[in-house]
């Protein structure tokens, strides 16, 4: 009897102790996971969920639709204009970023008196709050009294004043070149963090097998840098997908819808009109959006990853 | 009853009056009247003080003490309402409210100017939504009247105001009415305005004609660099024009019975047809219009550089400033032209006031905003803030004629403003209009934009 009893016991310990041990990691995370699912989780769901409905916030109308605001979606001629604006100004701004800050990151770092100030110097546009780049871009580009229409025409680059905000032609493409200058120093940097990381010694042993400068960027710094490229540029794409406040400020979207994008739609729908099942969808849309354009610069990422490997 | 209303002195006495003029014994000593000063004083008076002070002692004794009487104290109210100054701000305008009675508290939320009129509308339309009763008393923009009313959310002032309501320019009642209710009181007027420059040797012109003559010749003289200056960004400023331009062709957007659409019909599509000549064919406004809103277009103006400008009645402040202007004293105010046997129509804006439908002070909101609307108030906003009296009473009154000179000749403008499109989904049409309207301007493809616009209006004006 008193053996089986101290068996029961050693027994039993082990028993109580394991739940507990099981346990305790799920409750150390428990705070993470609340908050992630109150800040992240569940607004995203909630969004999907009003998508689904016809809430406008200024009139009785609340029920389930379905999918009738996605229906309403794709056959809206105003969306689809967005969703091509969207992707041109992710497409062309990342591309333009990623060029120019590789040129800058390749200078900067080379060894030159002054280094550490033009690489401080390099972040301040970056670090000018969006709306400030947006009126100063606005003065700049001002048809009548802009400083860029008084110089292209001092060179006798243009025959008359252009009108860079209002015709639909050029609105884009300057608003493309406000972002370019705002947010290349910080393609810049976290490229230049990426060629730091690249030995040295590489591109002077391809020197000493008679590479030209241009071989060694081309075929041993470039390939090396890669991911950080990618990843630069992902970040980039995301972002820039998202534009909103240079849009806002300088155009409001026009002359024409020629400068609508997703974002400036669903605001629009959203705080203007106050349609938050119809907003909901068009958000949901970028989010799906966004979503592909990770994924598939997370492809690129993958395959890059594998051959660094192999 | 009475007991209450001895109460209500207790704290009047606390709040406002200044202690030399009542004097009244600690409360919490429950006394006689034996701190009251003896000269100076009528019976009246004194019959006041000594009930106050009986008053004071029994609440003291009924309620355990001071903080009791202090609790029944004045209705707290809050009341939010876009920006606005000049001399004075808002808050000191709600302030002096405050002191001049001791019943009503008003606390003043400010919300964003009236330039981002946007952001005012969002945190206006989440406060309603929750229906708490937050705030009590509003200010919105004209064109929200129909909205806050058919959400129910605005208070019908009918049972309050309704013998007051001839007193304001009617068509301000007008457009502060919804399905025949008055869901709104007329705070201040504004509307779109010509202003020219008197000193280029024209006169000023009343027909669209005159206009473009006029300009033409001011522009080949050498004079200014800018005919007629308007706004065209794809904002709301475009529907402001817009309304001013069909109107002035007798024309609509959208009939009175809030469902028929006419921005296709032939008066419509001549004024948006002028509106892109006006850039294109005649020359005489730069096509940096359609990126331009009202800012934009009034510092070319008071710089000198242009012969017209449409704008609202803020710019006539800046014109005769000599720090910002350099056409002080050169500038005039008349309606906006008109085409052919038709009459000037300028876009109605301005600020009213609302009473929160939830709210749970309804005899005091009520109160605070009679105060806020009354001739003296308004006499108040327009000579130390600018803004345009809705009382055609008040309009005449000598203080503006020497505090606000350019308000009086304006009457007429007022008088013929008329609103924007009224239906409670006001913020979707005007969405549309921006969008097709500046298409419209941009490509010239006029006839076509305006059917694309109509068709979606009516979509929207149905549902």
């Amino acid at each position: 009897m008193p053996i089986a009893k101290t068996m029961t016991h050693a027994d039993l310990a082990p028993r109580f102790k394991l739940p507990r041990w099981r346990l305790g990691p799920f409750v150390l995370v428990v705070p993470a996971l609340v908050f992630v699912g109150a800040v992240s989780v569940y607004p995203v769901l909630l969004g999907l969920w009003l998508s689904l409905r016809n809430t406008t916030l200024s009139s009785p109308e609340d029920a389930f639709v379905g999918l009738a605001n996605y229906q309403q979606l794709l056959s809206d001629g105003g969306f689809w204009n967005a969703w091509i604006h969207t992707i041109e100004f992710m497409g062309a701004s990342t591309l333009l970023e990623t060029v120019v800050g590789l040129g800058m990151a390749l200078v900067m770092s080379e060894r030159f008196l002054g280094r550490g100030v033009v690489r401080a110097a390099v972040l301040i546009p970056w670090a000018i709050p969006t709306v400030v780049t947006s009126k100063m871009f606005g003065w700049l580009f001002d048809g009548q009294h802009g400083i860029v229409n008084y110089l292209l025409r001092s060179c006798g680059l243009i025959p008359g004043n252009l009108n860079w905000y209002g015709s639909p032609e050029l609105a884009l493409p300057t608003i493309i070149i406000a972002d370019v200058w705002k947010t290349t120093p910080f393609m810049a940097l976290l490229l230049l963090a990426g060629l730091q990381t690249i030995p040295r010694s590489l591109s002077e042993a391809a020197a000493i097998d008679g590479a030209s400068p241009w071989k060694r960027f081309w075929s041993v710094r470039l390939p090396l840098l890669a991911p950080s490229l990618l990843i630069a540029a992902l970040f980039r794409a995301l972002d820039a997908f998202r534009i909103f406040d240079l849009v806002y400020v300088l155009t409001g979207g026009g002359p024409a819808d020629s400068t609508e994008v997703l974002s400036t739609l669903t605001y629009k729908n959203l705080f203007s009109a106050l349609q938050f099942g119809y907003g909901s969808a068009l958000s949901t849309t970028m989010f799906v959006t966004e979503i592909l354009v990770a994924i598939g610069f997370g492809f690129f990422l993958l395959k890059r990853f594998r051959e660094v490997q192999l | 009853m009475r007991f209450s209303a001895h109460l209500e002195y207790v704290d009047m006495h606390k709040n406002a009056v200044p202690p030399n003029t009542l004097s009244l014994p600690d409360l919490s000593a429950a006394g006689a009247p034996d701190g009251l000063p003896a000269s100076g004083v009528n019976r009246r008076e004194f019959i006041k003080r000594t009930g106050l002070a009986l008053a004071g002692a029994t609440a003291a004794s009924t309620f355990v003490g001071p903080r009791r009487v202090w609790a029944a104290g004045p209705v707290e109210l809050t009341f939010a309402s876009a920006k606005f100054y000049g001399k004075q701000t808002i808050a000191e305008v709600v302030n002096a409210f405050n002191g001049s009675q001791s019943k009503i508290h008003v606390t003043y939320k400010e919300l964003p100017p009236p330039s981002s009129s946007t952001e005012v509308h969002q945190t206006l339309v989440q406060q309603l939504a929750r229906r708490n009763g937050d705030p009590d008393v509003f200010t919105q923009d004209i064109i929200w009247i129909a909205e806050f009313a058919a959400a129910k959310w605005a208070l019908p002032l009918d049972e309050y105001f309704k013998d007051s309501a001839k007193d304001y320019f009617s068509g301000m009642v007008q457009a502060c009415t919804w399905q025949g209710k008055l869901t709104a009181l007329p705070w201040f007027v504004d509307s779109g305005m010509l202003y020219y420059r008197k000193d280029l040797g024209f006169n000023a012109p009343t027909s669209w004609q005159e206009l473009i003559a006029s300009a033409k010749q001011a522009t080949s003289s050498g004079g200014v660099k800018f005919g007629f200056l308007w706004q065209a960004k794809q904002a709301e400023v475009l529907v402001c024009d817009l309304v001013s331009f069909i109107g002035s062709n007798g024309g609509a957007i959208l009939q009175p019975d809030g469902k028929t659409v006419s921005i296709a019909d032939e008066p419509a599509v001549e004024a948006v047809q002028l509106m892109r000549d006006l850039i294109n064919k005649e020359q005489i406004t730069p096509s940096d219009v359609l990126s331009w809103d009202e800012e934009p277009s009034r510092r070319p103006f008071t710089a000198g550089e242009a012969a017209f400008l449409r704008n609202w009645s803020y710019v006539w402040k800046i014109a005769q400033s000599d720090a910002e202007s350099k056409v002080v004293d050169k500038v005039a105010v008349v309606p906006l032209p008109h085409f052919p046997n038709k009459k000037s129509a300028a876009a109605l804006g301005g600020y009213q006031y609302g009473i929160n439908a939830s709210s749970k002070k309804r005899e005091g909101a009520v109160e605070f905003v009679r105060w806020m609307s009354s001739p003296e108030t308004q006499l108040r906003f327009a000579t130390q803030l600018g803004l345009c009296p809705t009382r055609a009473a008040v309009f005449d009154r000598p203080e503006i004629a020497k505090e606000q000179a350019f308000m009086q000749p304006l009457k007429d403008v007022f008088l013929g403003a008329i609103p924007r499109p009224v239906t409670p989904k006001y913020p979707q049409v005007t969405l549309v209009l921006q969008s097709e309207v500046s298409r419209a301007l941009t490509n010239g493809n006029v006839k076509e934009a305006l059917q694309t616009a109509k068709e979606k209006i009516t979509t929207i004006v149905k549902a």
